[in-house]
């Protein structure tokens, strides 16, 4: 998962500041900024002959751009294709906005609605078998995609095959492979899917995903085809589907164009899409506050930097489903280890030195600084929001003194320790393993913490890397909307990060852990489900292999002007459906 | 030596030049670590890992790769952008010309302001023009080019709304063609007079931005150089003619003391093309420099190498140019050589 933007201190509030005097004295009235550059002085375009005389965007009423919706973006997608695009990856914006899945999450929050499905498959209607292994989809009649094309069941099964097919290692094909054992599609209005066990995240985790988005066949075909192992070059960066939007054109650097698709199965989108593509988060905040841009991708840090001003909202909603994670690394090669660490292999195999780092932690300092308060502690690993969590659920707090007595207890007080954390450069992930540093530092001189900050494509070749030659890291969690994909990830112990990290070198009872989540995941039965994951929750607090620095809350900054703003973290990021906006 | 067998020799030389850059882009690019890293993922496996290396041939021996490569580049396969989701090649253009049409821009209002104050404060030395002149080109040095940006945005994008930020409106980008990725160009070629002021709007704030730093540069060269020349013997001898002061600066003293500053502002087109990078991120252009810093930062090699390659070649040619325009500006070069 990408982290949203940089946090790098910025001089930008000085400048306001200091350049607001001079804009006042030019302008005499400093905020009637609404339109910012692409406005005129009388706030309407003048036209003439079908071409635009105004060289910036025009006006109406004092908003910007009255018939498209702009969303200040901060990175480019890598792919538009759902069998290609990696989770958390720019691309999920776009495949949200242009295709559709079987069934969707709910503006609301995690309740499923049906999305191409008519129905939401249920116990209680007939559409899960009892032994909870088939799942039927009715599929919606007389939907075409953006060419015309008809989409029924048969198309249905031919895109999840196709994902399957093309087997690409940087998709999240995995959620698809792991569980689905076939499909059929009985006829045009049927699509029925078998799985190999029976999942109760099946629907949250599996079908609402980019990866189980649909297309036509005769869209692919007519492109490219499918080829196992290979991308499909022309539908990565030309989407086809049957969402409220209708891809139009990507401008490589500067922006992605869309259009209201009004043959929409559903309600159509009120306005044209445009997504600039703006890196720089100091940009995105001048043109939010400029009337150039909507919404713009936010970061917690430069909330500051947009409260209170003229014609912006700073929206706050729930928590999102990514928190911010120190790896504690009980499986690295000790030889492979940069030279300055002196840690034995087996050091985190001891749980009293995890608790200890965790004890240790500053939370106050990451999460009231760096998260600028717009963040909370986490237990193990049950996001605020995921079936299971619960405030009463325990959640380390510094304690310098406890963290203290299990080091000496441990034995490696009086010694000391140096040991490297490893984390990409410029954003928050620094900014937990700096607070990690003054932390373990300032509770012991013995104790030396090299931070290890890195562009991010060094991060992602050591990240990937098996064994990790690193004994700690930061990023954040992949969001999932079930506990299950939090538990079966990151604490199983022959989970992904299970193996990786060697869990079952150092949980006091490995074997209990798996079989809890293993069994949690079977049964459907949500009351059940939370109970083991409580229980579950309350062990992990006493034998922690992560040190989780904090959950952000979604933030979003956006013009008053935008009507109807709502925002999902269940959905990718940025959290938005933009069918949904209007403005006026 | 004529000046046509002075600029073939140098042609001759021009590709073993090419060929040598090539190699050391390859090797140092390598060095810098493996061109995987865009790819990967935590979730994938080793396999996973060799499926990738497989499809973009990096399984293949170094000498392989530089061969496929190298022949790549000469018949136009650049490989494919991880950060722009689409082949280099088909990319680089449309940020070529961002690029350039930015760095020419800057170019002109560099050299034109840089030319003007250094000739109006080396005909004034030390009196008030001179002393105003200096301020300006010693600020225009000091001023870091992300602070004068972020600065110009402020004030005329936020605040007083005159100035767009990106490279042009959306819809008058989609009104015309493209056929050159130089928007002006295009505007004109179109006869779309709203095309073309809307590419000039566009370009105005990062030009004057990226061009500010260089003008200094050009505008303390400029008037160094004139006041050294105007106390040359043969300018005095000028006025002991009875020439007008004007006509001795413009005939006698500036001529000869552009040589030195065409050296710099050859030199200058170099540092303006690099000089994008910061540029184009502020001020949301979709040019070379940003890409390249993107892909700097995640590991697209095949983009670092297509851009290195092009600077490189690029600076070589300006150099050239440079090279002969020493030559028609002062004959000795040829001779000497």
């Amino acid at each position: 998962m990408k982290l949203r933007s940089n946090v790098n201190a910025r001089p930008l509030s000085v400048t306001l500041v200091v350049l607001a005097m001079v804009v006042a004295a030019c302008t005499g009235d400093t905020t009637d900024t609404t339109g910012g550059a692409d406005t005129t002085d009388g706030g309407e375009a003048t036209t003439t002959t079908g071409e635009t005389t105004d060289t910036t965007a025009p006006t109406t009423g004092g908003v910007s751009n009255p018939d498209t919706f702009v969303h200040a973006a901060d990175d480019e997608p890598t792919s538009l294709d759902p069998a290609q695009v990696e989770a958390g990856e720019g691309g999920e914006t776009v495949i949200l906005q242009v295709f559709d899945r079987l069934v969707e999450f709910s503006p609301e929050g995690p309740d499923l609605v049906p999305g191409l499905a008519e129905e939401v498959p249920s116990a209680d209607n007939g559409l899960i078998s009892a032994d909870g292994l088939t799942y039927t989809f009715p599929i919606r009649a007389g939907v075409v995609d953006h060419l015309g094309n008809p989409v029924d069941a048969t198309d249905v099964r031919f895109s999840w095959d196709r994902v399957l097919t093309m087997d690409l290692p940087e998709s999240n094909v995995g959620l698809l492979a792991d569980n689905v054992a076939s499909t059929e599609a009985p006829d045009a209005e049927t699509f029925v899917v078998t799985l190999n066990q029976p999942n109760a995240a099946f629907l949250n985790s599996v079908v609402t995903q980019s990866v189980a988005s649909i297309m036509s066949e005769e869209f692919v075909e007519a492109n490219g085809g499918v080829a196992a192992g290979q991308p499909n070059e022309f539908i990565a960066t030309n989407p086809v589907g049957t969402g409220p939007y209708v891809f139009e054109a990507w401008n490589r650097g500067e922006n992605m164009l869309f259009t209201v698709n009004e043959d929409y199965w559903g309600t159509p989108a009120n306005l044209d899409l445009r997504i600039e593509i703006v890196p720089d988060p100091d940009v995105r905040v001048l043109g939010v506050r400029a009337g150039d841009y909507d919404t713009i991708e936010t970061d917690p840090s430069f909330v500051g930097e947009v409260e209170g001003a003229e014609g912006v909202t700073v929206f706050q909603g729930e928590f999102l489903l990514e928190p911010i994670h120190i790896g504690l690394n009980l499986n690295f090669p000790a030889d492979q280890l940069p030279d300055t660490d002196t840690i034995p292999a087996d050091f985190f195999n001891d749980p009293r030195i995890r608790q200890a780092f965790n004890y240790a932690f500053d939370y106050n300092a990451f999460i009231n600084g760096a998260l600028g308060g717009f963040g909370a502690p986490t237990p193990f690993y049950l996001p605020q929001g995921v079936l299971g969590y619960s405030e009463d659920l325990p959640v380390y707090e510094q304690d310098l003194a406890s963290a203290e007595e299990l080091f000496r207890e441990a034995g490696v007080w009086d010694e000391g320790f140096t040991i490297s954390v490893i984390a990409e450069q410029a954003n928050l992930f620094e900014v937990a393993a700096l607070v990690l540093k003054d932390s373990l530092e300032g509770l012991n001189p013995n104790f030396s913490v090299q931070v290890l900050a890195v562009a991010e494509a060094q991060f992602d070749e050591a990240f990937a890397s098996d064994p990790l030659p690193y004994a700690m890291w930061v990023k954040n969690a992949d969001p999932f909307a079930d506990p299950h994909a939090f538990m079966n990830e990151y604490i199983h112990p022959d989970g992904n990060w299970g193996q990786v990290h060697g869990f079952r070198n150092g949980y006091q009872d490995a074997d209990q852990i798996a079989s809890m989540i293993d069994e949690a995941s079977i049964i459907t039965d949500p009351d059940e489900r939370e109970a083991i994951y409580q229980e579950l929750s309350a062990l992990l607090y006493e034998d922690p292999m992560w040190i989780i620095a904090g959950n952000e809350v979604a933030v979003m900054a956006h013009r008053d002007w935008v009507q109807g703003f709502v925002m999902n973290p269940l959905w990718p990021r940025p959290s938005l459906k933009f069918a949904l906006f209007d403005k006026g | 030596m004529q000046i046509r067998d002075y600029v073939l020799r140098r042609l001759m030389v021009l590709p073993v030049l090419i060929i040598g850059t090539s190699l050391i882009v390859f090797t140092l690019t390598r060095v810098g670590g493996s061109p995987i890293a865009i790819y990967l993922s935590h979730e994938m496996t080793p396999e996973e890992v060799a499926e990738i290396e497989e499809r973009y041939g990096l399984d293949e021996p170094l000498p392989v790769q530089y061969l496929t490569w190298a022949g790549g580049m000469l018949t136009g396969d650049w490989g494919w952008s991880g950060v722009a989701a689409a082949p280099v090649r088909q990319v680089f253009p449309n940020k070529l010309g961002a690029t350039l049409e930015l760095a020419v821009a800057a170019g002109i209002v560099a050299v034109a302001m840089g030319i003007g104050l250094g000739t109006y404060g080396g005909s004034r030395r030390d009196r008030l023009p001179d002393h105003l002149t200096r301020v300006f080109s010693i600020s225009g040095a000091a001023m870091p080019i992300f602070w004068f940006g972020i600065l110009l945005l402020i004030v005329f994008w936020v605040g007083l709304g005159w100035a767009p930020i990106g490279r042009s409106n959306a819809d008058v980008f989609s009104s015309i063609t493209h056929p050159t990725g130089l928007y002006i160009i295009d505007a004109l070629l179109a006869g779309n007079w709203t095309a073309l002021v809307d590419a000039i709007w566009h370009l105005l704030l990062p030009a004057v931005t990226l061009g500010f730093g260089t003008t200094a540069l050009i505008a303390r060269m400029m008037r160094s150089s004139l006041v050294e020349t105007l106390s040359e013997e043969y300018v005095d001898a000028a006025r002991a003619k009875g020439l007008p002061e004007k006509l001795v600066l413009r005939r006698h003293a500036r001529r000869n003391a552009l040589i030195p500053t065409v050296t710099v502002i050859g030199l200058s087109f170099g540092f303006l093309l690099q000089g994008t990078v910061v540029v184009e991120i502020i001020f949301r252009w979709p040019g070379l420099g940003r890409w390249m810093a993107d892909a700097v930062l995640r590991g697209d090699q095949a983009t670092i190498m297509a851009y290195v390659m092009f600077t490189s070649v690029l600076f070589l040619l300006v150099n050239l140019a440079v090279d002969v325009m020493y030559a028609y500006l002062d004959r000795r070069v040829v001779l000497g050589s």
